[in-house]
């Protein structure tokens, strides 16, 4: 039996719920993959690259494996081989301790033909730049055409020329990448691993050991943040498990150091645009042109939506990817979406601030016809409301004196949805249990006691009463943890189980119950078995008469109960002092839709962290690379900036779930609360001082700079 | 003067870089690219010499309460002794250059970085870490898990760790003071407003 639709009374359900590890969390009591340390494991230490680009003459490992404790030693990039960017792998050590590692890797010697490098895009896009790779620097992909640029601009009351740009920013996962491998025995392996995907790092771990995958195992109970920069074993991964290997199977670990993490771990692209955009009086865009740049390191992947949300004719926009000596990107939570943000955001700022109209008004006519827009007209108003729109906006240009407050407003979209081929597990024992399992993992996000919940409703019971058992690669397919399509994946599949497992779970109880009632006459409510609807007995009692053997059946997905494509709207307030350049977070208001809500508490766990992320973008956040070394210069956590407690403004969300959006069932939450922040807090600021700051992050220098450009200071 | 390794529970490095405005820092150390070649040669050098500085030797900790006798090296963290050598894997290593604040302890009733104090100075000391906290509904792990201040959780041992230093110290504190009490933690997740809830909540019931 599979269901199409949500229970209309929701017990547990919609409700908060705290997370079921969290506990363990909270006391340290809970093993996270970098904190196991399996019997006879090794410690791995990388090499990599000090320069952003040169060729490896000669690499001698001969002192470093002679030194004390040294087991193994695996040379990635030998003789002849280029290294690409500041963090590229060289070499990794296994030894007995981290510290012997280490003297080991600082005792490899290698000899480096450093070549020319283009570590920053205006290098890399310059006359005669050194050549990232062969065929060039810059790679444009195919133009956007729709309808005819010119005459659009060509009946615009104004027109805004612009450019805007976002830089590198990297995922800064807490627990960094890596993982330790084991080889049980001849063709097993067991990997503990810090990832968003236990089965793609199975699936490359036996691939790249020619097992077939059911002999890797892949453990993932809890992990440290992933933000979408850890979907398989990568390199480190493969390369621990050939170390293990080379030394009869012993456990190896390796996880990146902080610097490695934020040089090799990923990033999320830049984004520079320089935009043509008009618009008739009453703020309807016209016509846009847009040349939009961006790298992803020595690699394509800098694309991202524009125009965004907004729907428009009479526009063209040509994207080109700059390579660039570093690190190279990966997804990160919303990918693209935050850049095509604030570059679409800000345009249409500067167009309403141009025409003299309402940046309210300038979003509501451009948002065309989109099965999102009579959600995103009252999630404007709801919004502006809570942000006091009404009274406390002016117009660009209004505000005087030396700290100047102003508002912004972005609006963003997300498409999220579940996977139609996962699995879940659920089996019922004789003393009660009731056991979940899926090869999916909890990045923080919930997932595990989203589960739980869904069973506790089904069995009329506690989530604290469920083993919700996931983070293992052979439990049933379950989802990775990406695009906000965990929950919208897992939830079907897990509540058809659940609904299955009842049924069988009626029908083998039934005939041993007192006046042999029906399967049908059988329900379950708050710990109780009922019959005709009369408590009966516990459920625990009544599981005792399923005997010896549990009931297990596997859910799969159906159509009905999630669905994909949100909104959501963003305000902020700030105040600027001019002098310093420094920005005050008055207030952040975020409105969001996400379909039907399971756990409210985690819910806005997850919409708060959004923002929150979305706010170290718009303030703090910057890869900084030193054109003259090629190197990352602020690969730590004290210059590359987040922000701590006392940066945290006030924070108001509004949870947009009105009857209509439960219908749709479940959609994930993980990306579309981030991606509006930094436009807001941009055209906020712009707001403020009465001009565009061009460049993100909003710090003071971006700010000074933009008010002396203006010739305001 | 505070030594680098404790934890800022009142004033730290980080307030002064962010006070002072990081990005001058960058713009800065941007236009003086040099401080960057330095650092290339440096660590250029040191592939070349071997100059090694180990030698095991023994030590043991009073850590929550129990003697726990291991072989380190002088130059071993705390924090690195604590979890590759005793398994008590409750703080953790992030940034491990003290500014981050996943790796506090308590050491002799006050929050330390781990990850920048050396396991031989930490001899004949208290150590105290997360796992001996309490446990029960007053306690500020429970406070943590009731608000969700935490979400992958790997920051969660450091804030919970400062926590419990801040309110043994002061009791009483205000919003700013809880706020001021856990700028020496960083969450990536984005946890701040539960993990606020659970500082002020954990105040409270910790005088039931």
């Amino acid at each position: 039996m599979a269901a199409n639709s949500w229970p209309e009374t929701l017990k547990v359900l919609n409700k908060d719920y705290p997370r079921l590890d969290g506990m363990a969390k909270a006391t340290g009591k809970a093993k996270y993959p970098s904190d196991e340390r399996p019997e006879g494991t090794l410690f791995g230490v990388i090499l990599y690259s000090p320069h952003a680009h040169a060729r490896i003459k000669t690499i001698d490992t001969g002192a470093a494996e002679k030194m004390p404790g040294v087991k193994a030693v695996e040379v990635i990039a030998g003789p002849g081989k280029l290294v690409r960017f500041h963090g590229d792998d060289i070499a990794v050590v296994a030894a007995e301790t981290e510290e012997q590692a280490r003297d080991a890797v600082a005792a490899i010697k290698v000899d480096y033909e450093i070549l020319p490098h283009a570590a920053t895009e205006a290098q890399a896009m310059a006359e005669g730049a050194a050549k990232v790779v062969p065929a060039g620097n810059v790679r444009k992909g195919r133009a956007q055409v729709d309808g005819k640029p010119d005459e659009g601009l060509a009946k615009a009351d104004a027109v805004v020329e612009a450019q805007y740009a976002a830089p590198v920013v990297t995922h800064v996962c807490l627990e960094s990448h890596g993982l330790i491998a084991r080889w049980d025995d001849k063709d097993h392996i067991t990997a503990w691993a810090s990832t968003q995907a236990v089965t793609a790092t199975a699936s490359e771990l036996a691939e790249s050991n020619e097992l077939p995958i059911s002999n890797v195992t892949v453990l993932t109970e809890v992990m440290g943040g992933g933000f979408g920069s850890k979907f398989g074993a990568d390199l480190w991964g493969t390369t621990a498990a050939r170390l293990s290997k080379k030394v009869g199977g012993r456990p190896v670990k390796i996880f990146l150091d902080r610097t490695q993490e934020h040089l090799a771990g990923g990033n999320r692209p830049s984004a520079m645009a320089k935009i043509k955009i008009g618009a008739t009086k009453d703020g309807k865009v016209t016509g846009m042109i847009a040349e939009t740049f961006g790298t992803g390191g020595v690699a394509r992947g800098s694309g991202f939506p524009l125009p965004y949300v907004y729907k428009f004719g009479n526009f063209s926009r040509e994207h080109s990817d700059v390579f660039v000596n570093g690190g190279n990107s990966r997804a990160m939570r919303a990918p693209g979406h935050p850049q095509g943000c604030l570059i679409m955001e800000a345009a249409l700022d500067d167009l309403a601030a141009k025409l003299g109209v309402d940046p309210l008004v300038v979003r509501k006519v451009n948002l065309g016809e989109d099965f999102r827009t009579p959600m995103y007209l009252e999630q404007i108003d709801i919004g502006a409301e809570l942000i006091g729109w009404s009274k406390n906006f002016s117009p660009r240009g209004s505000e005087k004196g030396i700290l100047r407050r102003g508002l912004g407003v972005a609006l963003h979209q997300w498409g999220g949805g579940g996977a139609p081929d996962k699995q879940v597990s659920c089996t019922i024992s004789q003393d009660g249990t009731i056991e979940l399992k899926s090869a999916t993992q909890d990045i923080g996000t919930g997932i595990r006691t989203v589960m739980a919940m869904i069973a506790a409703e089904v069995f009329g019971l506690t989530p604290l009463d469920i083993k919700s058992n996931i983070g293992n690669s052979t439990f049933p397919p379950g989802q990775s943890s990406g695009g906000s399509t965990t929950t919208p994946s897992m939830s079907p599949p897990c509540y058809n189980a659940c609904l299955d497992a009842r049924v069988e779970f009626f029908k083998k109880i039934a005939p041993a119950l007192p006046g042999a009632p029906k399967p049908e006459d059988l329900s379950l409510a708050d710990g109780k078995l009922l019959i005709k609807g009369e408590p009966a007995m516990s459920f625990k009692d009544a599981a005792r008469k399923i005997g010896m053997n549990p009931i297990s059946v596997v859910g799969k997905f159906s159509q009905g109960l999630s669905s994909n494509g949100v909104a959501g709207v963003q305000f902020a307030d700030v105040t600027v002092d001019i002098e310093t350049g420094a920005v005050k977070l008055n207030k952040i208001v975020a409105v969001q839709d996400s379909g039907l809500i399971l756990d409210k508490l985690t819910w806005n766990s997850q919409v708060y962290g959004g923002v929150i992320g979305g706010l170290n973008y718009g303030l703090f956040e910057e890869r900084v690379m030193d054109p003259i070394s090629g190197r990352m210069l602020n690969a730590d956590m004290e210059l590359y900036q987040l922000a701590g407690a006392s940066d945290i403004p006030e924070i108001v969300i509004h949870a947009y779930e009105p009857p209509a959006q439960k219908q749709r069932g479940v959609i994930g939450i993980g990306e579309p609360p981030t991606i509006g922040t930094a436009a807001a807090i941009g055209n906020a600021v712009s707001n403020a001082i009465g001009v565009r700051v061009p460049n993100w992050p909003m710090t003071p220098m971006n700010i000074l700079n933009a008010l002396a450009q203006a010739g305001k200071v | 003067m505070r030594d680098n390794a404790s934890h800022p529970n009142a004033g730290s490095r980080r307030d002064f870089l962010r006070g002072s405005g990081v990005a001058a820092a960058t713009a800065v150390m941007t236009q003086t690219a040099q401080v960057g070649m330095d650092e290339a040669s440096a660590e250029a050098l040191a592939t070349q010499q071997i100059g090694v500085q180990s030698g095991s030797m023994q030590v043991t900790l009073q850590v929550n309460g129990q003697a726990m006798k291991t072989e380190i090296e002088p130059r071993c963290t705390l924090l690195d002794v604590l979890r590759h050598r005793l398994d008590v894997t409750g703080p953790k290593r992030v940034c491990d250059r003290g500014s981050c604040g996943a790796c506090t302890v308590i050491l002799d009733g006050q929050a330390v970085y781990s990850c920048t104090t050396l396991a031989i100075s930490a001899q004949g000391k208290q150590i105290r870490t997360l796992e001996s906290f309490d446990t029960g509904p007053n306690g500020v792990p429970h406070a943590f898990h009731k608000h969700d201040g935490l979400m992958c959780g790997y920051c969660t041992p450091g804030f919970v760790t400062a926590c419990q230093a801040l309110l043994e110290k002061n009791p009483n504190p205000t919003l700013e003071e809880v706020k001021k009490g856990l700028d020496g933690n960083i969450c990536r997740c984005g946890t701040y407003v539960g993990v606020i809830q659970a500082a002020l909540d954990a105040a409270k019931a910790i005088k039931i």
